[in-house]
């Protein structure tokens, strides 16, 4: 019999499916090397608060009853104007998405205000809607309303056009194509959106929490980092990952649910 | 107009002549400061060569906030820093890397710097002096700020509760003057320029200065404690240049007659092309007058009163509670601080 | 239900597609469209059916509407046009939800539209989960769901396997042999056309004009018996003699010169 030699094997690779514990190990190997710099000096509290006093912080913000009240007032203003944006973006977005007298005067002015700082607006918004909850809302609606759109009427322009003429092929009035096949169809990318208005809302609420707010995880940190108490300003950060983290999860349900058909 | 330009041409030959000669030879230092009038001292004496005089080729690093101010002074970015006194800044002083040396503005009576300014309608409806803020909302910049400071020291003056002021922070100048405007807080702290367009604009109405109701150290001049265990020799130059600043400062705009009102003379004028170069945004001349506060002359602090801001603070719970004056002021490069303490 | 076909002709900005084709298709009766690719047989059936508007003639019908009747003119796709977010249930029962049917009546149709795909059990599952088979048959279900008065189907089985083909063409003709359906049924394949049509018009090349109308004299019901697989192959060849010069030049056209 002629000599054998093995097939060599060159698949394998290019596969990152997700591995259960790296995160966390990742994770706590940051805060451990973090933790032993500040501990050692090589890390001046002046520079850095460490872990354990960010932790300390954190604790007393949940003694002190300050944490609920902060989550509320934000979570509120995060709720109320990230709904109310993304209805407006909703409705702008598939106008555009249907209509081409909504596009073309959408695609202008979205692109042309889309890229406006919010906190740029702050003191018209105030002269608009007050320094109460309104022109926080309104900063956060503004912010997440952009994204939105575009996401949206993009969305709706990746629906299969013959999934559309099979819905005028069997009679079906616009009203219910727009219904029960554009909007599902969209509705993956309208999620996806979501990922980023989610995290816009996050980030804008220190931007309309600097708008006379008294409570608020954005009020706290622009307090924290006014009166240099790094600690507290690191605490805040860390609360606005942790919700950055919770959405996202929340997110990642939801998109699981609706999307079982994918 | 001539003898403005005939001061400037004086300044550019001193300029190209001073930076010439001795450029190699001097040590180079660098301060951080706001784009302010109250910064001026540092400003004339630069320009004026009172630095090159010790020695010293200063950098003038501006900043638009007071808090990186300090910041870039204790983290080594800057050797001096120069602003204004915040709950912000005593937690960084209280962390061991800064100290004070000596003082900057000062509200002083007879010399308008911060005006308590009231919504028409409110000052209608019986708003007429600071004390009747009882009750009332006002916009400040920040929780911790001077402004908050002010407040609370006017409360406790005229015997009324802070808490019973709804405060709104704002975070800044024009959302504050935004907020008058739109009628969302009864009042609003502001500094004399900007108080006196608002009354201009009829959108607000000046009920009173913080000099006439609490007297206070406003700003200082500080550095890093690590100058001031190292390169101690330079600190005491610099605090000279700085001290002919102030005088150069006092002669030309607190200057006042016999009948105790401000007066403005050549002085002032031969400083303005200073003024033009270094204050942002580019200030009229009357809105150089209308900036000058008071800045004691020979850059004496009052002491008494930067404990009072702290323990003030800290009954606030805004400054920690071990952050100790006597560890971040250092009383030995100027000559007869006003008000220390005896422990 | 007979539709008429007048003098239709299509162009799509300067090319034209269509060049006056006139063809009647009568109650009952399958009829195959064969041409070249390009020639117009997808333009063709969208006129038919209403989905597009030619550029000049018209489309006419004639004839009562069956029983029950609730949508005309149906389509069944060549990529199936399935909602992936539906059901197969669901599906089928998009083409009803507009008619203002009671649940009750909604969900009988459906299921026996489904019974008659051979896709009872499999109502609960959604597109992804079939085989391309089981999907076509949910557009078939979908189709007859209707109770058409014309059916047009565009290449159905073009996109399916050989074998699955063969099962798909009995299924059409059981259901054929029951609902009588008119229909229209645009295919590449000439044996489809063959075991399927009553009649089969050949399209010439671009733009498309009738070269030809030939019946199938064979019986629908015998054509897989052996004794006529010899004149059916015949006829294959001749519809492919009629086609074969114009396909070969129709494949050395630019799709869209
Ligand atoms: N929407 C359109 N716009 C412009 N040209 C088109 C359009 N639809 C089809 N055409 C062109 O018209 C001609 C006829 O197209 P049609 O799809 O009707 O042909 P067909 O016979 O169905 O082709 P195939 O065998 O490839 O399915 C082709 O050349 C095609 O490129
Ligand atoms: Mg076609």
């Amino acid at each position: 019999m002629p000599e054998t030699r093995p097939v060599p094997f060159r698949g394998g690779g290019f596969n990152p499916a997700g591995w259960r514990w790296a995160s966390w190990i990742a994770f706590a190997a940051i805060i451990a090397a973090w933790q032993l710099s500040s501990s050692s000096g090589l890390l001046p509290a002046l520079f850095m608060p460490s872990p354990l006093a960010v932790l300390e912080a954190l604790a007393r913000l949940v003694e002190t009853g300050a944490l609920t009240r902060h989550l509320a007032a934000s979570l509120q203003r995060i709720a109320l104007g990230w709904a109310v944006g993304t209805l407006g973006g909703l409705a702008i977005g598939t106008a555009m998405g249907i209509f081409a007298v909504a596009r073309s005067i959408g695609l202008p002015v979205t692109s042309a205000l889309f890229p406006i700082p919010k906190i740029a607006l702050l003191p018209l918004l105030i002269l608009w809607f007050g320094i109460g909850e309104p022109s926080k809302v309104a900063t956060i609606a503004l912010g997440v309303l952009f994204p939105t759109i575009i996401s949206t009427y993009t969305a709706i322009d990746g629906v299969p056009r013959n999934l559309i003429r099979m819905g005028q092929s069997f009679g079906l009035p616009a009203a219910m194509i727009v219904w029960k096949i554009l909007l599902p169809g969209a509705l993956p990318g309208i999620l996806s959106g979501f990922r980023i208005s989610s995290s816009i809302a996050l980030i804008l609420v220190v931007a309309a929490e600097m708008i006379g707010a008294e409570h608020g995880i954005g009020a706290f940190i622009l307090a924290a980092g006014n009166l240099m108490q790094t600690d507290q300003l690191v605490a805040g950060v860390v609360l606005l990952s942790l919700l950055g983290l919770a959405v996202s999860f929340g997110l990642s349900r939801l998109e699981r649910w609706l999307l079982r058909w994918r | 107009m001539r003898a403005t330009l005939t001061a400037l041409g004086a300044l550019l030959a001193l300029a190209l002549a001073g930076g010439q000669v001795q450029s190699q030879t001097k040590e180079k230092v660098s301060i951080a400061a706001l784009p302010f009038v109250s910064s001026s001292p540092i400003f004339i004496a630069k320009e004026l060569g009172y630095f090159d005089a010790e020695g010293l080729d200063l950098e003038i690093k501006i900043f638009n906030a007071a808090q990186p101010v300090a910041v870039a002074t204790a983290s080594g970015d800057t050797d001096f820093g120069i602003t204004g006194l915040t709950g912000g800044f005593y937690n960084l002083a209280g962390k061991g890397a800064l100290k004070i040396i000596a003082a900057q503005s000062r509200e002083e009576p007879g010399y308008d710097f911060v005006a308590y300014v009231a919504n028409p309608k409110a000052h209608e409806a019986g708003l007429r002096k600071p004390a009747d803020l009882a009750g009332k909302t006002v916009g400040i910049t920040t929780v911790g700020s001077t402004f908050h400071y002010n407040l609370g020291k006017l409360a406790e003056k005229h015997g009324f509760k802070l808490d019973s002021i709804t405060l709104k922070p704002l975070q800044s100048i024009p959302n504050m003057s935004a907020a008058l405007k739109g009628q969302q807080v009864d009042a609003i702290l502001i500094t004399a320029n900007n108080a006196y367009q608002l009354e201009k604009e009829g959108a607000g109405k000046i009920i009173g200065w913080v000099h006439q109701e609490t007297p206070w150290q406003l700003g200082a001049l500080f550095t890093s404690t690590r100058m001031v265990e190292g390169r101690r020799a330079t600190v005491e130059k610099f605090v000279r240049a700085y001290l002919k600043g102030t005088a150069a400062y006092a002669e030309a705009y607190l200057q006042k007659d016999a009948s105790g009102k401000r007066v403005f003379g050549k002085k002032a004028e031969d400083l303005y092309p200073i003024q033009q170069k270094w204050v942002k945004p580019e200030p009229q001349p009357q809105t150089v007058l209308a900036s000058a506060n008071f800045i004691d002359p020979q850059g004496r602090l009052l002491v008494k009163d930067i404990y009072d801001q702290v323990a003030w603070y800290q009954a606030q719970g805004l400054v920690d509670k071990d952050v100790d004056p006597r560890k971040f002021l250092d009383l030995s490069f100027v000559q007869g601080h006003m008000q220390v303490p005896q422990n | 239900m007979d539709l008429i076909v007048r003098e239709v002709s299509h162009r799509y900005g300067e090319l034209r597609a269509l060049e006056a084709v006139s063809l009647a298709v009568r109650a009952g009766e399958t009829l195959a469209l064969i041409g070249p690719s390009g020639c117009g047989k997808s333009t063709l059936l969208g006129i038919m059916g209403g989905l597009l508007q030619p550029s000049e003639g018209e489309v006419l019908t004639s004839g009562p509407l069956p029983e029950g009747c609730l949508n005309p003119f149906t389509y069944i796709f060549q990529d199936f046009a399935l909602l992936p977010w539906r059901t197969v249930e669901g599906n089928v029962s998009l083409a009803l939800e507009h008619h203002g049917l009671g649940a009750g009546e909604r969900a009988e149709r459906v299921a026996s539209a489904l019974a008659l795909c051979g896709l009872a059990e499999f109502a609960h599952a959604f597109p992804k989960q079939l085989s391309g088979g089981m999907r076509q048959r949910v557009g078939i279900a979908r189709a007859i769901v209707v109770r058409p008065a014309l059916l047009f189907l565009d290449e159905p089985l073009s996109a399916l396997d050989a074998q699955t083909r063969e099962l798909l063409m009995e299924d059409l003709l059981a259901i054929w042999a029951r609902e009588r359906t008119t229909s229209i049924y645009v295919t590449h394949n000439l044996q489809e056309a063959v075991r399927l049509a009553d009649r089969i018009c050949v399209l010439s090349r671009r733009p498309g004009r009738v070269k030809e109308i030939v019946g199938v004299e064979v019986p629908r019901e015998e054509r897989a018996n052996a004794e006529h697989a010899r004149a059916l192959a015949e006829l294959q060849s001749r519809l492919w003699d009629l086609i074969r010069d114009e396909a070969a030049v129709a494949d050395r056209e630019m799709q869209n010169a």
